[in-house]
């Protein structure tokens, strides 16, 4: 019996900046815009919606003088992520 | 990339590793840092053996100028973490391990000009007594201590960083701490020239043309 897909994770834009997070220790918002070549918009919606499951932390900061937005996973973000992996490999497997 | 855009497994799947392995890659040092000290330490080492071959002194201790390259190092340092939009879990370990260098070689140069107090004024004594010099000369033996040091956290930051220019380089300045250990002051310096180049000075180089082809491509994926 396969487990369901985390929804959250199940999408493009979701699953591709929580993959760069997890092998980083904190990023910024421009690095991410950069690697997931999203809109800066797109981009905000899916990052609300994830700091909303409490996967990742967003802080919000100045460096000299202009905004800073620095992403981080958290454990439970980590913990989902890992899960997401192992059905995903179970479904993979089975095919 | 499309916000809502459901995948497949198998897409999921390559996005994933496609996305770790950007993350790895955007990882770069630009190895201003590594070339200045694979520099100094070369120069120093140089000049120094020029000094023994030659037989003059220079006005100053040419070793003063690993001192004065801390404070390049020091701006350098804050101005790369500026400009870093990631951080690495390995970050703060390599900063520890590289502080923990500098304060080793420190001490050992402390601990080194107290030993060649003591052993200076043994050396009087002993020729005063025996009217003989004693064949035991320290100095040759200063130079393995320090490429000792210089492999440790060189092989550390390579393995850290899967870089393996720096790794080997570690390991050749432990080569060097070993043949040094038989040869002349001489050969010692110039094995301490060949480690600076090759632990930090060529690592350094390599380091900085894949910073600018990285920078290169970002550029050109953001044009």
């Amino acid at each position: 019996m396969f487990k369901d897909l985390d929804p959250i994770l199940h999408s493009q834009l979701r699953l591709a900046v929580m993959s760069l997070l997890i092998s980083v220790k904190e990023a910024e918002f421009t690095f991410l815009k950069e690697n997931t070549n999203a809109t800066a918009g797109n981009l905000s919606v899916q990052i609300q919606k994830l700091k909303e499951v409490g996967y990742i932390e967003v802080i919000k900061q100045f460096k000299d003088n202009y905004p800073q937005t620095i992403c981080k996973i958290t454990s439970t973000g980590i913990k989902a992520f890992e899960e997401y992996v192992k059905n995903l490999q179970a479904y993979l497997t089975q095919k | 990339m499309e916000q809502e855009k459901k995948l497949t497994e198998q897409e999921s799947l390559h996005l994933i590793t496609m996305m770790i392995n950007k993350a790895k890659e955007s990882y770069h040092d630009t190895g201003i840092g590594a070339i200045m000290w694979g520099a100094v330490i070369t120069i120093c080492s140089l000049v120094r053996l020029s000094e023994v071959q030659f037989d003059y002194k220079l006005p100053f201790d040419i070793y003063l100028l690993t001192l004065v390259a801390i404070i390049p190092q020091i701006l350098l340092s804050i101005r790369e973490k500026k400009e870093r939009k990631v951080k690495s879990y390995d970050d703060p370990y390599l900063d520890y391990i590289w502080l923990g260098f500098g304060i080793c070689i420190f001490l050992l140069i402390n601990i080194i000009n107290n030993v060649f107090g003591e052993w200076g004024s043994w050396a009087n004594e002993f020729k005063s007594i025996t009217g003989k010099s004693a064949s035991f000369r320290f100095s040759e033996y200063v130079a393995p201590l320090f490429l000792m040091l210089y492999g440790l956290p060189t092989f550390i930051t390579g393995a850290a960083c899967k870089f393996k220019p720096m790794l080997w380089g570690g390991i050749f300045c432990w080569i060097c701490c070993i043949v040094a250990v038989y040869t002349s002051i001489k050969i010692d310096l110039l094995l301490t020239a060949a480690s600076a180049i090759l632990a930090w000075l060529i690592p350094g180089l390599i380091m900085e043309k894949e910073y600018r082809l990285y920078k290169k491509e970002q550029a050109q994926l953001n044009v």
